[in-house]
């Protein structure tokens, strides 16, 4: 494509009309490296490669100078597709987590499915076992203006989660969905997938020591190439906009859990034979990107150059050179080897696993050679379509974007305290941020692979023990409050770190590490930018201070493994609440020891730990109830939560505790009637709230019930309630003794000797069983 | 005493149900779809796991069941080795027509099928489709009557888990209801916790006629079931609310299945 020469609008209207969405600077930056105007298949290849969605242009020089990545369980930082940590001398929990927000809103159902494929593909080449996935969610408003198009949205992407995960035979463990006006025309459909794999059988993707010297091979295996999904990391990288849709559409890929089933299995036979030959190789999923960014990433990763010849490739049609470089086909995935294994590894997919007559056209082919030099060369038909400097390729580009705060205005509402507590209660319960997720969580296999200890809705973490024989067991939780972000992008990030944390604290795990998806509007707006450094701000700040446990002395922040960037999660209309979505995983040395929510024995003791105080914003009380946002958002205390953190799972490694449950949406009263609702759901509960001690002395009972001041309520096995005071005391908390579990089916609640709320059991489940369903009908 | 737990492409729930086997103290391995079927006569009982074979295209299991080794099954089947059909294995076995047996003997057609989910309670249909979540069963025939269930007593009551779209037993077949009934070919219903049988959502929890989870054929050797044992092998993978979750050490409901399978076995040797 003639560049050189031409003026700026000229070379604006040839990229245009092929399809690609680089600027003109960048466009003569890569002329200037060639030394001649590019061919249309490189122009493609580096769009792709510079795009925000794979060079992090806009942010990671943000990433880098705020978010910690290492630490003494690190095995491997977010270098590559997944992080690694060591959960002991031998097993390792791989992690990855992704977004696909704009696909997911074009086509619900294909969108959040091939975000299950990929993320799992990510952990996979690992050379780990996909063992649990989760899904954090975030969808419109369901009774707003566009309720229609929100809840046609909501409903093809729980289809398309649960038609791919289950069927892949990977169960969902976690996720969450929050409902919100923002996302009326963005949603976000987050992924994390978490796998595991011996230390000493990790599989890097990258051209291993030596590849380019004996010439290794490149092997490209699974579905036939087609022009699936093309261009879908450009789409990626721009706003949405209604009159692209129909364009938009061929970005979304094509899922097949069958295929990917089938793929995952003849991968383990691969990873066999790269054991017993003990030769090592390179191994890498194809997803954003496509081919182009998978091999020049394998090659660059190793300091190689690669010749590529595409008509080896095994394609669905007579595609143009471009289209096979950056089509973003699923279920693939790419192998360097050396020469000698060739025959053994074409056996494996071809004949063992059968692919040719499993899927049409789905094969494993040599495409391609490592070599010593530094280019990455592609012929086609006879022609050299691609020939241009690996490192200049994968290296990408960098801006350093414009911050502007965002001035917004907030204030705390005047509202009177309501008359009838048990009217407001029912409210919450009901409402589709606080109901019960039973409706949608039905359609998730928690219990293909059989390591299911905790499922969704159980407690606020999922847990599994995915190896039998060991004892030790994996949770993972995600969180992001959109409404918090909204008044402070940073209290938005440093939440969410906390947050997750609590989550899997109260089951009994220790959390280990987490991964951000940080999504967020176009950075090239500062606004956005500034939202989205905030954000970054506050997780760094949390994981920094609320310190890996076991490591306290060193002051040893949680490290994040890995992440994702979604920017441009905007439409002409505005854009997404600020939504730093982080993932925690915990690691129990004992899964048996682990407890759930649901409230276990009349006559046991409630005990509230964190002091509430007057953090209504952003609340579900203040939404719910009266329609506003408010303006004071919890914060983190750091030591406060740290030390609520670690005292849960001592007390829950003592034994001592038989129900936690975080506080978070909802405040106290959300958290404690949650307990009681949760299945079997045959115990009601006695509060006293003259017993809430210590924050905002003198708060009325409802800033008292609905602050989401974070905290925890814990029951208390009978005759641990004085260890438990002790251990709480031992981490200068304050022990409150709020309450009892009764056998009455009632939720009362009282307050100064006079009865607060008296709600019956049955007609609270009834409420907050119905919240999500009528939401998504 | 070996077993093959069969494999096609899109199973899913080979490798635990294969833990299991191995648990109980009986022998097993994978058997893909593509190995010579011949080899099958080798073994001493087969299990066709759950998954999504074939991507359940068309209907769920119908491919599988057209394969050469579901051929050589029904020759293993006929000379009365136990075969046990998990969820998407029992889709294969009733489009193979080894469940329910024929009325018409050596007629091959398939008398039933797994439709699709339809939950109905109080006369509405409150769902349709996927569902995942721990159910009861009642143990219906008596012990030994069937190759899976040889070794539990009738009335027995089992928490175990299930995952379909498809698991609702429906038939046109005049009088084969009565026949399943009156031949004791019935072996799991859908209870509630106590083991009364409420034929509506959320006890019957797919719509099957009469709240059948699970049916042998006439000799009863070849057991189909929607539940699956496998996923409550041991008893801390029940869920939180069951007392015996508190005991991790103690066997999960579901090893009473392989269990019955290895006492069938060594009983018939």
């Amino acid at each position: 494509m003639k560049i050189i020469g031409l003026s700026d609008p000229q070379v604006q209207t040839s990229l245009r009309a092929a399809g690609i969405g680089m600027s003109v600077p960048e466009a003569r930056t890569i002329a200037g490296v060639l030394g001649r105007d590019p061919t249309l298949t490189e122009l493609f290849c580096y769009d792709a490669m510079w795009s925000e969605h794979c060079s992090y242009k806009s942010s990671r020089a943000t990433l880098k100078e705020f978010l910690p990545t290492d630490g003494p369980n690190v095995v491997m930082g977010p270098v590559e597709d997944s992080g690694i940590v060591a959960i002991d001398d031998k097993w390792c929990v791989v992690i990855s987590h992704e977004s696909h927000n704009h696909p997911s809103q074009i086509l619900p159902n294909e969108g959040a499915a091939t975000g299950i494929g990929g993320i799992v593909r990510d952990v996979n080449c690992m050379g780990a076992t996909v063992v649990a996935t989760a899904d954090p969610l975030r969808f419109g408003n369901p009774y707003g203006p566009k309720a229609n198009k929100v809840r046609w949205v909501a409903e093809g992407v729980v289809d398309g989660i649960w038609q791919y995960g289950n069927a892949l035979g990977v169960p969902n463990m976690g996720g969450d969905i929050v409902f919100n006006d923002s996302f009326d025309d963005n949603c976000l459909v987050n992924v994390v997938s978490i796998g595991i794999v011996r230390r000493d059988q990790i599989i890097r993707s990258r051209a291993p020591p030596l590849a380019g010297e004996k010439g290794y091979d490149v092997i490209l295996i699974g579905k036939p190439t087609d022009s699936s999904g093309l261009g879908g990391v450009t789409f990626a990288s721009e706003a949405l906009r209604e009159e692209d849709e129909e364009t938009n559409r061929g970005a979304v890929q094509i899922p097949d859990p069958f295929l990917k089933n089938v793929l995952f299995k003849a991968n383990d036979d691969l990873f066999r034979l790269v054991r017993e030959s003990g030769i090592e190789i390179g191994f890498k999923d194809l997803g954003g990107g496509g081919f182009t960014c998978a091999t020049s990433e394998m090659g660059s990763a190793g300091g190689f150059g690669m010749e590529i010849n595409l008509d080896d490739m095994h394609t669905a049609a007579d595609f143009p050179a471009e289209v096979l470089s950056i089509a973003e086909t699923q279920e693939r995935f790419l192998i360097v080897s050396p020469p000698e294994l060739r025959e053994k590894i074409l056996k494996i997919y071809n004949e063992d696993w059968d692919l040719p007559n499993v899927y049409e056209g789905a094969r494993a082919s040599v495409v391609g050679k490592i070599n010593t030099g530094d280019r990455f060369t592609v012929t086609h038909k006879g022609e050299m379509v691609c020939d241009v400097p690996i490192q200049h390729l994968t290296e990408g580009i960098r801006y350093n974007r414009l911050e502007l705060p965002r001035t917004i205005r907030v204030q705390e509402p005047d509202v009177a305290e309501p008359a009838d507590y048990n009217q407001v209660l029912l409210q919450i319960l009901r409402s589709p941020n606080i109901a019960s997720r039973e409706h949608v969580y039905r359609y998730y296999d928690t219990e293909v692979m059989g390591n299911a200890v905790i499922r969704p809705g159980e407690a606020d973490a999922g847990l599994i023990a995915p190896v039998r024989g060991e004892k030790f067991g994996i949770a993972l939780a995600v969180d992001s409050n959109p409404f918090y972000g909204r008044i402070s992008p940073y209290w938005g990030g440093a939440t969410a770190v906390a947050e997750a944390m609590r989550n899997v604290a109260a089951v009994g795990a220790v959390p280990s590490t987490l991964t951000d998806c940080l999504n967020y509007g176009n950075p090239e707006k500062p606004e956005a930018f500034w939202e989205f450094r905030e954000g970054v701000k506050g997780l760094a700040e949390s994981c920094k201070k609320l310190y890996l446990k076991g490591y306290e002395a060193q002051q040893q922040a949680v490290p994040i493994v890995s992440g994702n960037v979604s920017f441009y999660n905007e439409s002409p209309q505005g854009s997404v609440d600020p939504s730093p979505v982080v993932a925690c995983v915990g690691i129990m040395k004992d899964f048996s020891k682990a407890i759930t929510m649901d409230l276990k024995k009349a006559g046991d003791k409630l005990f509230l730990i964190g002091p509430r105080f007057d953090e209504l914003g952003g609340s579900e009380y203040y939404r719910t109830i009266f329609g506003e946002t408010g303006a004071n958002v919890p914060i983190v205390r750091f030591d406060l939560e740290r030390n609520m953190i670690y005292a849960v799972i001592d007390a829950i490694d003592e034994g001592l505790l038989a129900a936690a449950h975080d506080i978070s949406n909802g405040g106290l009263a959300a958290s404690v009637a949650e307990m009681a609702l949760t299945r079997p759901a045959r115990f009601g509960v006695e509060l006293d709230l003259d017993c809430v001690q210590g924050g905002d002395i003198g708060m009325r009972t409802d800033k008292l019930l609905f602050s989401e001041s974070s905290g925890f309520v814990l029951e208390a096995k009978a005759g641990s309630e004085a260890r438990l005071e002790e251990l709480l005391k031992s981490y200068s908390l304050e022990p409150m003794q709020i309450g009892i579990v009764t056998s009455k089916r009632r939720i009362v609640m009282s307050r100064a000797g006079e009865c607060v709320a008296d709600l019956d059991l049955d007609e609270a489940r009834n409420a907050w069983t119905a919240g999500l369903v009528e939401a998504m009908r | 005493m070996k077993i093959a737990v069969l494999q096609f492409p899109g199973t899913n729930c080979e490798f635990e149900t294969l833990v299991a086997v191995k648990a109980v103290g009986m022998e097993g391995e994978i058997f893909r779809w593509n190995r010579p079927a011949g080899e099958l006569s080798g073994f001493d009982g087969f299990v066709i796991p759950g998954g999504f074979s074939y991507q359940d295209r068309l209907r769920a299991g119908v491919i599988a069941s057209k394969e050469p080794v579901m051929s050589a099954l029904k020759e293993e089947a006929g000379i009365g080795k136990p075969i046990i059909g998990i969820c998407n294995g029992f889709q294969i076995l009733v489009e193979t027509g080894l469940l329910p047996g024929s009325i018409e003997k050596s007629s091959g057609n398939v008398d039933m099928a797994l439709a699709q989910n339809v939950m109905v309670s109080q006369g509405k249909i409150v769902r349709r489709g996927y569902y995942c979540d721990w159910v009861n069963l009642r143990h219906e025939a008596p012990s030994k009557r069937c190759s899976g269930s040889f070794a539990i007593e009738r009335g027995a009551l089992l928490k175990i888990p299930i995952a379909h779209g498809e698991g609702n037993l429906v038939t046109t077949t005049p009088g084969l209801m009565k026949k399943l009934n009156d031949e004791g070919q019935v072996v799991f219903r859908y209870c509630d916790k106590n083991g009364r049988i409420i034929d509506e959502f959320p006890f019957n929890v797919n719509g099957s006629t009469e709240s059948i989870a699970a049916i042998c054929n006439e000799p009863g050797n070849v057991l189909g079931m929607m539940p699956h044992p496998e996923r409550a092998f041991f008893a801390w993978q029940l869920p939180a609310f069951d007392p015996r979750k508190q005991r991790p050490d103690e066997p999960g409901p579901g090893r009473r299945v392989f269990e019955s399978m290895k006492r069938y076995i060594e009983v018939n040797a």
